[in-house]
């Protein structure tokens, strides 16, 4: 740093000190506007996941003071725990299947909306939105009450054709059910980034590129998809990292049953935690779990792009 | 006039209470002593399971009553299936509120976690204390140390729908006496067709099956588990018994298709709507069940293979909580609970069971001969002992559930020994 | 493709998307149907139990209510401001603090829970619906800062520029160009906010230890799944409706501006 300033030294002095300063005045005005975001995060984050961290390496009984350090006691139980490698397996068959299907058709839906006839777009909107409105907890029960032999009409609509499904009794069906209901539940919200990042895109490139004699899909491929690249990542960080924590939709709906073929990652982590009471190997669990998102995010992120924005 | 006898009912109780605390050496804290017109008033939190709210609720409302603001109750109901966490989450913060209720399959747990403080001496000295349900005390009583006492009683018992039993040509008031005759009743039923089912089991609930199979097997004469919970002993012949009546009953389609799938939240349903034949439920269902035009309910004891009868005494205690900083006005609370007041004339008189066996025949059961049926299966019940039961028994991922549903839904009692190895491996975890 | 084929399947399209709009609503029709009727026939008790239950509904719409205001505000200055830094700034520490908003997404809430409540208690929070906010807020930052800062980065730098050589301060021109420019990603942040807020069942539960305080999810899952045996659907189901109608009536008022008020062309047909 000196020696580029004595290097300046004859030409302008002035003007690599007025943009040193005025980087200065940016870096201090980025910062203060950046404060109140790395506040929470440090404040309501990183220090709760600094505690977590610190239960996992130490013997964490629920009352009572001591806590004697056994690092790492917690991360070799694991392995103990029967259900967590198959828990793996079927999380990440979860996240393949509800990240294509979701993504899918939350686009078809904005493309849907975005090319409708002006007078039932607001309508589309709406109805595709809806579901989203609902909490995922009462979306689950909700399902629960349409798939119940008992209350809900579906199974009495089958009886008139003389069908039967099992919608939760068998594996397979168990998983399509809380897929079709996250589907449900979901595709609106990530319609609604979609739809927002459509719009954005000037007419005038279909315009050209209908001039050029692309049809529609051409369109699509070399128009929308580069243009909504941001938007996509989003979309697509958002599904993934939230297929592989899922938890509370099969909480709810499956109970990780039948016979244990749904229990997702984060279902052994609340086992651990709140049945077996091991807060530490649960902690432990949870970190785990963590280092593998990060090292799927930072791939995530590579693939699609969006380092070289980051770290402008 | 009720509310004079609740009155001075409690003011009977009240007055004794403070002669016993006062004659106990005087407790510290606020609230115990005499009413020298000095003692501050005192807020007490509790918690209770949804489960069990009504309950709690309606002791708590006559409680703070009667109170007049010398000691209030802040109830806090918590959804009973995230009951553990919160408990978790403020034992860790060293927050629990002054009165714990729980589970009582739980009370071996929390006793040995150190979440409730000892009340040995406090319950020895009440003038009842032999009479209250001895299935709880003990799953209250750790290493001979009483740590709670009984709040809301539910004794399992066998429902069955007189209307479809006559329509299948049965006696309805001689209900089945072994657990063969039930099998054949409901074949019986279910031979009726027409949407109509023989008997409907909560599948895949190990909590509910536990409630509903544990009597048969200790109607047989048979154990569980063996004393302090550590070893499963569900490879008997008593188990394998009663195991391969439902398993024959699963397979003859006796029993109702949906049950396999019944996480136990709708086990009522089927029941309630007049299409199955039997139902295994706790004795709360028979205040909440309404008859109908389809459904006419008899209740009979739960039996054994070849006879004999038990009940699995479940419900909810209640405990002072180890960090309490007002254990005596707690305690006022929890000693009130049980006097005959409440016991009476809340609990009788809503059609709850009395805690208390000596007050199991009174007048307001003597209306119903279900109710008395059920109150006097209390005294020859059983609560299984175990400070691991939640974690094998009652959890969807243990080996509880599965170790039942292998054996009545898939390849049958042959799957026991094995199985049962599994459970025993769960209830030494940890140990 | 002739004019009848084209019409075929135009009219197909047309039955395609009536059947996709019908899966959607349908379960939300259910529910709202539901909800008014009990045994065979037209009913209101399931309101009037809803409404009676517990604290009153009234104290359990208040309390999330305040959680929901504080969320939506709390979320919304923090993505402006931060999403602006992201776009248009450059100052050190940036991607690690990117990163740092990211990974909140990669812990499950699960794990954070016990954490949280003991940490929250140390900063005397426990037990208060301003502690649940703060952690709503948390959880709301990877998105609504990445969403901010994508809507930034297409507003083009020329308008910025404009406006600052017209004599604003940065800060004015953030105010009063920028702002209107960004306001769809705004009102989306605000959105999501109320809705998960509004919605957030596990966090209060364990965070807040006084019945009184509970918000509106805690108190249906209590009513509804309160008595073990029997769901009461009619209660969930009018639970639902009244959970919703706010929602629904926040996004009916908001989507006009879905629409309108971009600056770099509406691509309507």
């Amino acid at each position: 740093m000196a020696r580029a300033l004595a290097a300046h030294a004859g030409t302008g002095p002035r003007l690599s000190d007025v943009s040193k300063a005025r980087s200065r005045r940016t870096s201090r005005r980025a910062w203060l506007y950046a404060a109140p975001a790395a506040t929470v995060l440090v404040g309501m984050f990183v220090v709760p996941l600094g505690l977590a961290v610190w239960m996992s390496f130490h013997k964490w009984p629920l009352l009572g003071d001591s806590q004697p350090f056994n690092f790492p006691a917690n991360y070799t139980a694991i392995s103990d725990d029967r259900l967590f490698t198959a828990a793996v397996g079927f999380t990440v068959k979860y996240t393949a299947i509800i990240t294509v299907v979701l993504l899918t058709l939350s686009f078809g839906l904005a493309v849907l909306v975005q090319e409708s006839k002006r007078r039932v777009t607001g309508v589309l909107r709406t109805v595709f939105f809806l579901p989203v409105v609902t909490g995922l907890t009462t979306a689950a029960l909700l399902f629960l009450g349409l798939l119940s032999p008992s209350a809900g009409p579906l199974d009495d609509l089958l009886a008139h054709f003389g069908a039967k499904v099992d919608w939760l009794g068998q594996p397979t069906t168990a998983l399509i059910s809380t897929v079709v209901m996250m589907t449900w539940r979901f595709a609106g919200f990530y319609m609604i980034i979609l739809l927002a990042g459509l719009q954005a895109i000037p007419r005038e490139l279909y315009e050209a590129a209908s001039i050029d004699g692309a049809n529609r899909w051409r369109a699509l491929w070399s128009v929308t998809l580069p243009l909504m690249r941001s938007n996509l990542a989003l979309c697509t960080v958002l599904i993934v990292t939230g297929g592989m924590v899922a938890f509370e939709q099969f909480y709810v709906m499956t109970r990780g049953g039948p016979d244990n073929s749904t229990v997702t990652m984060v279902m052994t982590i609340f086992r651990q935690a709140f049945s077996q009471f091991n807060l530490g190997v649960a902690a432990a669990m949870s970190v785990v779990v963590l280092l593998g998102l990060v090292v799927l995010n930072v791939v995530q992120m590579r693939l699609l792009g969006d380092t070289d924005e980051v770290a402008r | 006039m009720i509310q004079r006898r609740i009155l001075s009912g409690a003011a009977g109780v009240g007055v004794l209470a403070m002669a016993l605390v006062g004659c106990a050496g005087g407790g510290s804290g606020a609230g115990s002593t005499t009413n020298g017109g000095a003692a501050e008033p005192v807020t007490l939190t509790m918690w209770t399971r949804s489960v069990t709210a009504v309950q709690s609720q309606a002791l708590v409302d006559a409680f703070n009553t009667e109170q007049n603001g010398k000691i209030k109750i802040d109830l806090t109901v918590v959804p009973f299936a995230e009951y553990l966490q919160k408990v978790s989450a403020a034992a860790s913060g060293h927050n629990l509120p002054d009165l714990l209720a729980a589970n009582v399959i739980d009370g071996p747990n929390y006793s040995k976690l150190g979440l409730w403080s000892d009340i040995t001496a406090r319950v020895a000295a009440l003038p009842f204390a032999d009479t209250l349900a001895p299935a709880h005390i003990a799953a209250a009583t750790t290493g001979g140390s009483v740590f709670a006492v009984p709040h809301v009683l539910d004794a399992s018992s066998l429902y069955y729908n007189k209307i479809l039993f006559e329509k299948a040509g049965l006696d309805p008031e001689a209900p089945p006496t072994t657990l063969q005759e039930v099998a054949d009743d409901a074949a019986a039923i279910a031979a009726l067709g027409n949407g109509i089912g023989g008997l409907y089991l909560p599948g895949d609930c190990g909590g509910c099956l536990a409630f509903t199979l544990f009597p048969s097997i200790w109607a047989a004469g048979g154990t569980v588990m063996n004393q302090d919970g550590t070893k499963a002993t569900l490879d008997s012949t008593a188990a394998a018994d009663v195991l391969g009546i439902y398993h024959s009953m699963w397979a003859n389609g006796s029993m109702i298709p949906e049950s396999r799938n019944e996480a136990g939240a709708t086990q009522n349903a089927a029941f309630e709507a007049g299409t199955a034949g039997f139902a295994l439920l706790g004795s709360k269902a028979l205040g909440t069940l309404k008859e109908n035009d389809k459904l006419k309910i008899g209740v009979a004891p739960i039996p054994g293979p070849d006879g004999g009868t038990s009940t699995f005494v479940g419900g909810d205690v209640l405990g002072i909580s180890s960090s309490s900083k007002h254990a005596d006005a707690a305690w006022t609370f929890l000693e009130w609970s049980l006097g005959d007041a409440a016991q009476l004339d809340i609990y009788a008189k809503g059609g709850f069971i009395p805690v208390r066996t000596d007050l199991a025949e009174n007048t307001y059961a003597a209306a119903d001969p279900r109710v008395v049926l059920i109150n006097s299966l209390v005294k020859g019940g059983q609560t299984p002992y175990s400070p691991r039961f939640f974690q094998t028994f009652n959890d969807a991922q243990g080996p509880f559930l599965a170790l039942v549903r292998e054996a009545i839904f898939g390849s049958g009692v042959d799957s026991l020994p094995k199985a049962n190895d599994a459970v025993t491996a769960s209830l030494e975890a940890g140990a | 493709m002739s004019a009848a084929a084209r019409r075929v399947l135009g009219g197909v399209g047309a039955a395609g998307v009536a059947i996709l709009a019908a899966l959607f609503i349908g379960p939300i029709l259910w529910v709202a149907w539901g909800s008014v009727r009990n045994g065979g026939s037209f009913s209101g008790t399931n309101y009037t139990r809803l409404v009676h239950y517990g604290a009153g509904l009234w104290t359990y719409v208040s309390n999330t209510g305040l959680v929901v205001l504080l969320t939506v505000v709390g979320s919304l200055v923090i993505s402006v401001f931060a999403g602006y830094a992201f776009a248009r700034l450059r100052f050190p520490g940036s991607k690690a603090l990117f990163v740092g908003i990211l990974a909140i997404l990669m812990v499950p809430h699960t794990s954070l829970l016990i954490p949280l409540y003991i940490w929250l208690d140390r900063l005397s929070l426990g037990n208060s619906l301003v502690g649940v906010s703060l952690v709503m807020v948390m959880y709301q930052m990877p998105f609504s800062v990445f969403m901010m800062r994508n809507s930034f980065e297409t507003v083009p730098r020329e308008l910025e520029e404009a406006a600052l050589m017209d004599g604003c301060s940065p800060r004015t021109a953030l105010r009063r160009v920028l702002l209107p420019a960004v306001a769809p990603g705004l009102i989306t942040v605000g959105l999501f906010a109320f809705l998960a807020s509004w919605n957030e069942f596990v966090t209060p539960l364990i965070l807040l230890s006084d019945g009184d305080k509970y918000t509106l999810p805690l108190a249906l899952v209590n009513l509804v799944q309160g008595d073990w045996g029997m769901i009461d659907f009619g209660a969930l189901q009018a639970g639902v409706v009244i959970s919703a109608v706010p929602c629904i009536i926040l996004f009916a008022f908001l989507q006009r501006s879905f629409v309108s008020g971009f600056t770099n062309g509406a691509v309507k047909g």
